[in-house]
């Protein structure tokens, strides 16, 4: 019944040749009773598979599987996300900002703006940093060395 | 951290960060949570120039008692730390490198370069081996290791010890 169903469902893609595919799709159709399990197995082989030229046409149909991930990280975006959190808080001054600007010694923050600091990358990243770890991170480029790390970015 | 205990500008932070967590985990609208979270803030802050030790370790205790009632029952967790959704999922799939070198050969001869520039690191291991096991005897105290920190390269043209085994670690997402 799936590979009755999956058949419409390509029926009504492939629009421009109709017949060929109610030829095809009927012959898939009486075959399915019989091999069920290898018309279906036809259909969706694998993770991402492509429907070949079902008829003569030059139609294709791809079928991927969408897994749920966010998009991948790459070093200049890690340090832009970074630099730009760190620009919306209201204690940093933007201008005075850069990647290698020391929290306590250049931009005269305190440990707990540090923690705050953290706590703001672990929201902006989606992954927790520990705290013997985080509270080692004292400079904008540490900081993106350690997600970098942890996420496996250029290694 | 370096030392077994943890010092008290340590403990007063890490009790920070958990108190606006667990304050994240009530206050689910963010401008609540904001609201709250300065007000948590300024009592950190005017008890933070406290010199008398005695006196900054009572307050600390009383912060983690009120912590201790006012926690979440079930607080945010990001999902890959311990308690999270997707803690170690990926575990099973981290495979050792050494497995790689039981491939067969046939298998091995569809990635003819990655093999031949794992010959030269294998023999670059082999090489610096006996001058990482020297520094680390050298530098480990006699009872024992104070902690699992390693020490960096000493020397110049040396490689830091058991560099092998952090840069052969599997990814955190196998793939």
């Amino acid at each position: 019944m799936a590979a009755r169903i999956i058949a419409r469902c390509v029926r009504s893609l492939n629009q421009r040749s109709v017949y060929f595919n109610r030829v095809n799709t009927a012959a898939t159709l009486t075959a399915a009773p019989l091999t069920h399990g290898r018309t279906f197995s036809h259909l969706t082989n694998g993770h991402k598979s492509s429907l070949a030229q079902i008829s003569g046409g030059s139609f294709q149909v791809f079928q991927r599987r969408q897994y749920g991930d966010l998009p991948p990280l790459s070093l200049e975006t890690i340090r832009d996300r970074v630099l730009y959190v760190l620009k919306l808080y209201d204690k940093i001054n933007p201008e005075r900002l850069q990647a290698t600007s020391h929290f306590m010694k250049d931009l005269g923050l305190d440990s707990l703006d540090q923690v705050e600091i953290i706590m703001a990358m672990e929201d902006e990243f989606g992954f927790e940093i520990p705290d013997a770890e985080a509270e080692k991170l004292m400079t904008p480029h540490e900081i993106v060395q350690y997600i970098a790390d942890k996420k496996d970015v250029y290694e | 951290m370096a030392a077994a205990y943890l010092t008290h500008q340590q403990k007063v932070l890490r009790l920070y960060k958990k108190s606006l967590r667990h304050l994240e985990s009530w206050c689910i609208f963010r401008d609540k949570y904001r609201f709250y979270a300065c007000l948590l803030r300024a009592r950190f802050d005017e008890n933070k120039h406290e010199k008398d030790l005695v006196k900054a370790t009572l307050m600390l205790k009383a912060g983690e008692e009120e912590f201790w009632t006012n926690q979440h029952p079930q607080p945010y967790l990001f999902p890959d730390s311990p308690g999270g959704t997707s803690y170690e999922r990926y575990e099973c799939y981290k495979v050792p490198e050494w497995c790689l070198d039981h491939w067969h050969p046939s298998e091995k001869a569809m990635y003819p370069d990655y093999f031949a520039k794992r010959e030269q690191w294998k023999k670059l291991r082999a090489q610096s081996w006996d001058r990482e096991v020297q520094q680390l005897q050298a530098e480990t105290p006699a009872e024992g290791p104070k902690s699992e920190a390693l020490p960096p390269a000493r020397r110049e043209g040396d490689l830091p010890p058991l560099w092998w085994q952090f840069v052969t670690r599997p990814r955190e997402r196998p793939m």
